[in-house]
């Protein structure tokens, strides 16, 4: 026994300890997400996350806790993915007694006041309504590509909701919300930095105070099958045309077949990284745009960050394909040209020598990504979610020396194809498009430079390639109907 | 006998090398200054295993001061990633990924860096790739211009934010003479003519990726003797030669000057205004009190945006920052605001919030708040090697030195409210003002 008053779970702990960090850090996960948003308030646990974050507790307005926390420089804040909820925050030592007051006060007794109410729901009303439509097509890319493979599922919004949802949520709805899920049976402390056992204790104690409840689990569903490849073109005002396409994939990280494709998958597209090879073939040889890359996890505001997201855990998984912005001429173009790297990939498996430099790159490459406490106590967390005991990075790096090329090659075969899948394209003049792609007609390039022979060569090939889409796959909704 | 010979080398092209304990700075830096004026600084942290590898070169946006050359800094960044002859483009890339680095670059208005994190063990084989291309760099017409495609993606990748149209308009309005007149990435038909400016990109290269112009960090887990011992051998051949740009003084602006401009695209209506303020100056209690008044008056906690985020609600946020530049640039203002109708009960009210600072003093209590809140936001920002390294660059762009951040911390930290008051008494006048107001289509 502890001398806590509850017994600690120790299964429901992660500790990340560094006694030369000045500060501590805290991240604790509830199992909630935008999946458990009752059918008719999509966003609620967004909305939810943020009144913990940006709203009053019992003892003191937003107002107050903005002014007790700006001395210490700090904060915390909740964040709502798919499956995950976080409330985290991070504080010098010298400020831990004062700030841990207003964290806990936050995380138990959350006043759910009407005034923080109205301003957060319009906020995140205006986001959709405006923002993610208007004002970045890639990202609307991708939310319009995951909304359509989880279509009627409890996946089948993005976490912001939509904006019937978001309008017909009220604040007893939030308050159903968080009752039913921050309990005290469904969280994992994750806690780092310069931290004593005592600490530990404490905090553990304190989120004792929360109320009796259930775990929250994840039921399994199923996700629609996708027959041939189908299209969704968003049509609006752009002068750039963002390209997502994608399909389900049943592999999680943590199996042996995960690593052996995140190979095949960094050498096709490291997220923002000129290694990839659609990078390659797109921006760097053709200059139709600033990057091409692929994914088999889901990497929310891809075009902010580097390196992966923590946090953002999840039962069902996309491959997915991310075209940023091209000239609205070379829309089908560009378009072919990444459909026909995937499909040779797809069959023809890696090659030796690019099997190597990137499992070599991978070993290393994974050490950039939890250089932080806080971002090693997010990994530790993900590691609880997907139950992998030996740690996700350190497997990802002992795997790099174990995996072979045929590993990789089969793991090709079994978890990616070629034939069916979901597209999006962001982009004017919907109509043209779509006679182009249902007739494959060729896709002409000119460019205003120069090219070597052997790129005109190969795009003799993309101009004709044939993608095969049927024109009854192919709608085109108007950007103003989205995520109504 | 051949350490010996390395050893007295050394003694002969280092003019100096010396360590030093900061005030403010937590950790101990070593400088290492060669006679072609190349400079190193030095800050090992921790025992991560990784080291951050930063090339500042003081040149960004600001230096295009030749007519039809605007986003030629951040053009050039894209092409020093095309290789040598001693590694060409897909040697380099390949070796950068055999070695797992994350590697990129970016461009501002004072300088381009250049960074990598990678294990320790790669730094001599950085270093060797990282100092070749600096002062062997070589790129065919045909590559170049293959580039300038995919700089114009960038550019319509950031057209598609309102944000970046306002601040373009911003820049445009704000300044006659000066290059700030123009964003980092350009003005899009300087971006359009860029392939045809080959010869010119080579002139760029040989005027500004000079050694006195260049200044290398390196933060983490490395060992100090031997990384001295090989700066000195991969810096040392690299020629000075560096050509200052000739750029316009801007002259002082007579009046307050207003654009509104119209979206093409729904958006929230955007009001950001400038006030024209000095050049960075770490010591100078008007200035460095713009750095203050920016969390003061604009701050989560000051009473604006109490009033019109929190209690009114008719912002969705309000922001303000302090331009710390190399040349006299705007104290910024943005605000995203909810309903069209209240554009200009919102602009009344950021100029009540100056107004009433040139007349009433802040608290004693508050100013002392904010001091506390610079400390620590500074100390907790350092939290990797990768973060102890990213926050450099810019002082070293100003002042080629670190020492400013201690020189900018006491200034701050001896600031009064009546420095506050004196110093936007100074700045915030009418007659410095740019206002632009950005509608969306309807």
């Amino acid at each position: 026994m502890t001398g806590s008053l509850y017994s600690m779970d120790e299964k429901r702990i992660v500790k990340e300890i560094d006694k030369t960090d000045p500060s501590v850090s805290l991240r604790i996960w509830f199992k909630a997400g935008a999946k458990d948003d009752p059918a008719g308030k999509e966003g609620l646990a967004m909305l939810t996350a943020q009144m913990l974050s940006e709203g009053g507790t019992a003892r003191n307005t937003y107002e107050q806790i903005l002014e007790k926390m700006f001395p210490m420089a700090s904060s915390y804040y909740a964040s709502a993915s798919m499956e995950m909820t976080i409330f985290a925050g991070r504080v010098h030592k010298d400020n831990l007694d004062d700030y841990l007051k207003l964290f806990y006060e936050q995380l138990l007794t959350p006043a759910f006041g009407e005034e923080d109410f109205s301003r957060i729901k319009q906020n995140s009303l205006n986001y959709l309504k405006t923002t993610l439509k208007y004002s970045n097509d890639e990202e609307l890319g991708k939310a319009v590509l995951y909304n359509n493979i989880f279509a009627a599922t409890p996946y089948g919004h993005i976490t912001s909701g939509t904006i019937s949802g978001l309008e017909s949520i009220t604040l007893q709805d939030v308050k159903d919300f968080y009752a039913k899920y921050f309990n005290r049976n469904n969280f994992v402390l994750g806690i780092g930095g310069d931290v004593s056992e005592n600490l530990v204790k404490q905090v553990w104690d304190n989120l004792m105070k929360l109320p009796e409840g259930k775990e929250n689990t994840f039921k399994d569903f199923a996700v629609k099958e996708i027959k041939g490849k189908k299209v969704t073109i968003v049509e609006k005002n752009a002068s750039a045309t963002a390209i997502s396409m994608g399909f389900p994939m049943n592999l999680l990280r943590g199996s042996r077949e995960w690593y052996a494709l995140a190979i095949a998958n960094s050498w096709l597209g490291e997220h923002r990284n000129s290694s990839s090879h659609l990078y390659q073939v797109i921006r760097e040889q053709r200059g139709l745009n600033y990057g091409d890359y692929s994914y088999i996890e889901n990497f929310p505001n891809g075009g902010r960050y580097q390196l992966p997201p923590v946090n953002v855990a999840r039962n069902k998984q996309i491959f997915e394909i991310w075209i940023r912005p091209v000239p609205n001429e070379t829309k089908h173009f560009a378009f072919r040209a990444a459909m026909r790297e995937f499909k040779k990939l797809v069959e023809d498996g890696m090659a030796k020598e690019d099997f190597e430099l990137t499992r070599k790159f991978l070993k290393n490459y994974v050490l950039n990504f939890a250089t932080t406490t806080n971002e090693r106590l997010g990994y530790r967390l993900d590691d609880k979610f997907y139950g992998i005991s030996g740690g996700h990075l350190l497997t990802y790096r002992k795997m790099m020396d174990e995996i072979t090329l045929e590993e990789v090659n089969s793991a090709i075969k079994k978890h990616w194809q070629y034939g069916n899948m979901e597209i999006v394209f962001i982009t004017d003049n919907a109509q043209e498009l779509t006679d182009a792609l249902a007739s494959d007609k060729p896709s002409p390039i000119s460019y205003a430079t120069p090219k070597s022979q052997d790129i005109l060569e190969e795009d003799k090939e993309i101009i004709n390639f044939p993608v095969k889409i049927d024109k009854n796959s192919i709608k085109t909704v108007k950007v103003e109907d989205l995520f109504k | 006998m051949l350490k010996y010979i390395i050893t007295l080398l050394l003694i002969i092209f280092m003019n100096e090398s010396f360590s030093k304990e900061s005030k403010f700075f937590p950790f101990k830096t070593h400088e290492v200054v060669l006679e072609n004026g190349f400079k190193a600084i030095l800050i090992p942290v921790g025992n991560s295993g990784l080291v951050s590898y930063y090339s500042v070169v003081r040149t960004g946006s600001r230096d295009e001061w030749e007519e039809g050359k605007s986003g030629f800094a951040h053009f050039f960044e894209h092409m020093m990633f095309r290789g040598t002859d001693r590694f060409p483009g897909n040697v380099y890339d390949s070796i950068i990924t055999s070695i797992g680095a994350n590697a990129n670059a970016y461009t501002s208005d004072d300088l381009t860096v250049y960074h990598l994190n990678f294990a320790s063990e790669d730094l001599a084989l950085v270093m060797d790739l990282e100092s070749d291309r600096f002062r062997n760099l070589k790129y065919s017409k045909e590559q170049f211009q293959t580039e300038s495609g995919a700089v114009y993606g960038e550019y319509r990748k950031g057209r598609t934010s309102p944000w970046s149209v306002a601040f373009e308009e911003l820049r445009d309005m704000a300044f006659d003479k000066h290059t700030y007149k123009h964003t980092t990435i350009g003005f899009e038909r300087d971006i359009k003519d860029m392939p045809n400016l080959y010869e010119y990109s080579i002139s760029f290269y040989n005027r500004y990726y000079r050694p006195e112009n260049v200044t290398l960090v390196i933060v983490g887990d490395f060992d100090i003797e031997k990384t001295k011992k090989i700066i000195g051998e991969y810096y040392k051949p690299w020629k000075p030669g560096y050509v200052m740009p000739k750029i316009e003084k801007e002259p002082a602006q007579k009046a307050p000057r207003f654009k509104e401009v119209q979206y093409d695209g729904k958006t929230l209506p955007l009001v950001i205004m400038g006030f024209k303020t000095d050049e960075f100056r770490a010591t100078d209690k008007n200035f460095i009190s713009t750095v203050s008044f920016a969390d003061l008056a604009f701050g989560e906690t000051s009473e604006i945006y109490k009033k019109l985020v929190l209690k009114e609600q008719k912002v969705q946020f309000i922001s303000a920052s302090p331009g710390m530049n190399r040349d006299p640039y705007m104290f910024e203002i943005y605000t995203m605001i909810k309903d069209e109708k209240d554009i200009d009960y919102v602009i009344g009210e950021i100029n009540n919030t100056i107004e009433q600072f040139k007349k009433e003093k802040v608290t004693v209590e508050k100013l002392d708040r904010l001091k506390k809140n610079k400390k620590y936001s500074f100390l907790m920002a350092l939290d990797s090697p990768d973060a102890v390294a990213s926050i450099l660059p810019q002082y070293i762009t100003l002042a080629n030195s670190i020492e400013v951040i201690d020189q900018m911390s006491e200034t701050m930290m001896n600031l009064t409210p009546d420095d506050i008051v004196k110093s936007v008494n100074l700045y915030f006048t009418e007659n410095n003002r740019n206002t632009i107001v950005l509608k969306g289509t309807k």
